[in-house]
């Protein structure tokens, strides 16, 4: 019965292939929107682990979240180099990772920072950062690449290249006179640190000394207010975009939030990373939801688009039908055959979904990563992303019981006689 | 091989929500390997008559008798079956799925017919050799044989349809007005094409038409108004 449904679908190439191709889409749309938004989960859980805090100035937790750990967006205020001294000096701070952004290597970030941020940044499940080739900055003017970085710009050790001043693609205020030189390359991670440069703290201040009489950067060198320092030195730069900081015992993050939360020297807002992503989560969550919600109805259009093939071609295969029945097909056969067309067509169509979709993170993967940020590994399908298939195969096997319904009342009553 | 194979006693048969009886034939028989003509012109009952005799509607009990089987005790899957092992059709036209090569059409007889693949079986293990023996033997050229079926003209294809019919050997042929698609050539041609392969087989042959020309082929005539009395009653 099967081959026999399936030389009939053959015969109407055309509207069977059209089908299948409606339903691979859909297919292929649900599967996407799920998998985007578990690894995008995954991914954004794994980004950050082991950081207690992340302190910044005055912001919404999202945005500090966003802008400090993914590089997405940017952060207006900044936090002083006196507020960073008195983060330093709290008790019960293990270690902390000061963190200056604001300037962009092509379309990848970079990241102002200390050492620290190679010896105490965990992402994953408490796994560190790993040098695939050299090692930490040696002077002002080095810098440690991500991996995605080295690979799409060819960078390899002790090359040099230049950075710009604003975030990503192009910028009027080069920082050519300060290149800086290639002294360590990251193992791949799988999170944004692959997407980002890494210069240290006083790289970025010789930059930014020399471009301080730029008007542009007035704004960002206005609180460059007297204070009192503690060191001998001058600090390598004046503000910072956050802190990261790592606690002696984990309990110790809710007073600790609270109080940097009221201090008093500058407004401050501290953030339990995995709150934060809890947090955002459930803002996204509606959205989510939204987007499941037009795949499903997706799903469903094209599932009514073989109910309609279906029904349609009941009419002019009534001849069919008749020789069928002549040669002893009961009416029980030909809504056998009906429904097993439509699973044919079900089958294929979720089938070439699946292909098409691990097609595109294949081929498609890195286009997205770059333009988009977003990351999706071709990982076996999920229990939930079964369920959807079956639950996409299930529907058309109900939605084929109207026209083999249909079929089988026509096969009864028009039993040898031909109606053309 | 002798015994009867159609045997009609008393049928009367009405539409439901019909006035009168469309059928109503005292008796009519068929002995096996009998090859019959019965004449009738439209409109007279004759396609609903074969639909009786193929099993696709059901009589009332006791009045037709298909291969020894009360017609009106068995039940509708029972009738399929039975037409499945023991009838070959042939429509007046359109016999074939279109997408299916002439050999595949006429293995399709087996597909739904345990008894067929079984005497089929018999005579060759490979069904589509067996059917391109039954082609040719019919008539087709090797050529046609592995064309679909909607690239065959009007007579091949009736061809194709007989040896559907005779696939597997079943006991009764039924060909409802086979010929009436065919010019006089090929008509003729047709019909002395199928005796054989009957008589080959000792198939009984039951051939319907409102041809009269054709009598003098069988050995058998019937007027469908001389054995049914609601016309007859109705003039």
């Amino acid at each position: 019965m099967i081959r026999l449904a399936l030389a009939s679908l053959l015969n109407r190439k055309a509207s069977a292939w059209l089908t299948i191709l409606a339903i691979a889409v859909s297919t292929l749309l649900l599967l996407g929107v799920e998998r985007v938004r578990h690894q995008t989960q995954e991914n954004f859980a794994n980004t950050i682990s082991g950081t207690d805090l992340i302190v910044g100035a005055r912001t919404g937790n999202t945005q500090l979240l966003l802008s400090s750990v993914f590089h997405i967006g940017a952060l207006s205020n900044t936090l002083s180099w006196q507020s960073y001294q008195h983060l330093q000096g709290l008790r019960g701070v293990a270690w902390h990772i000061p963190i200056a952004l604001g300037d962009s290597f092509g379309e990848f970030p970079v990241v102002a920072t200390s050492t620290d941020f190679f010896e105490y940044f965990r992402y994953a499940d408490r796994q560190a950062l790993i040098f695939a080739q050299g090692d930490s900055f040696d002077d002002a003017q080095t810098a440690v690449l991500g991996a995605e970085v080295a690979k799409r710009r060819q960078l390899k050790l002790g090359d040099k290249f230049t950075i710009s001043h604003g975030s990503g693609g192009i910028s009027f205020s080069d920082h050519d006179a300060h290149p800086f030189k290639v002294s360590g390359i990251l193992e791949r991670t799988g999170t944004p640190v692959d997407q980002a440069v890494y210069i240290p703290l006083s790289g970025l201040g010789q930059v930014h000394g020399e471009s301080v009489r730029d008007t542009t950067h007035e704004n960002e060198h206005a609180h460059d207010h007297e204070h009192t320092h503690e060191h001998s030195h001058e600090p390598p730069v004046y503000t910072f975009s956050a802190v990261l900081l790592g606690l002696s015992s984990r309990p110790l993050a809710l007073r600790m939030q609270r109080d940097i939360n009221t201090y008093q020297g500058e407004p401050l807002t501290a953030i339990m990373p995995g709150m934060a992503l809890t947090e955002l989560w459930r803002t996204l969550n509606l959205f989510e939801k939204a987007l499941l919600a037009v795949s499903t109805l997706v799903v469903a259009t094209g599932l009514l688009g073989m109910l309609t093939a279906l029904l349609s071609s009941l009419r002019e295969r009534r001849r069919e039908m008749a020789v069928l029945r002549a040669v002893g097909a009961g009416p029980v056969t030909i809504f056998g055959l009906l429904v097993s067309e439509a699973l044919i067509l079900a089958m294929v169509g979720v089938g070439i979904g699946i292909g098409m979709l691990y097609l595109i993170i294949g081929v498609g993967g890195d286009a997205l990563l770059a333009n988009t940020g977003i990351l999706l590994r071709a990982t076996p399908l999920t229990t939930t992303e079964w369920s959807f298939l079956a639950a996409i195969i299930l529907a058309a096997l109900i939605l084929s019981f109207i026209p083999a319904w249909r079929a089988y009342r026509n096969a009864l009553a028009d039993g040898l006689t031909i109606r053309v | 091989m002798t015994g009867t194979c159609i045997e009609l006693k008393n049928l009367e048969f009405q539409w439901p929500g019909a006035t009168r009886p469309l059928l109503s034939i005292p008796q009519f028989n068929v002995q096996q390997g009998e090859r019959v003509l019965l004449r009738g012109a439209s409109g007279s009952g004759k396609s609903t008559l074969l639909s009786l005799i193929a099993g696709i509607h059901a009589p009332a009990k006791n009045q037709l008798h298909v291969l020894e089987h009360d017609m009106g005790k068995l039940s509708q899957r029972q009738r399929d079956k039975l037409r499945a092992n023991e009838i070959g059709y042939i429509f007046q036209q359109f016999n074939l799925l279109p997408y299916l090569t002439a050999v595949a059409n006429v293995s399709l007889a087996a597909k739904f017919s345990p008894a067929r693949r079984r005497r089929v079986n018999e005579i060759s293990p490979h069904h589509s050799e067996h059917a391109k023996e039954l082609l040719l033997q019919l008539g087709l050229d090797k050529g046609d044989l592995s064309r679909p079926a909607h690239q065959l003209s009007v007579g091949q294809q009736q061809r194709v349809a007989a040896a559907r019919a005779l696939f597997g050997s079943p006991a009764l042929i039924i060909a409802d007005e086979p010929t009436s698609a065919l010019d006089a050539d090929h008509r003729d041609n047709f019909i002395q094409v199928l005796f054989n392969a009957c008589q080959q087989h000792n198939t009984t042959l039951l051939f319907v038409t409102h041809d009269g020309s054709l009598a003098h082929h069988f050995e058998r005539s019937i007027e469908l108004n001389e054995i049914n009395q609601a016309t007859l009653g109705h003039i």
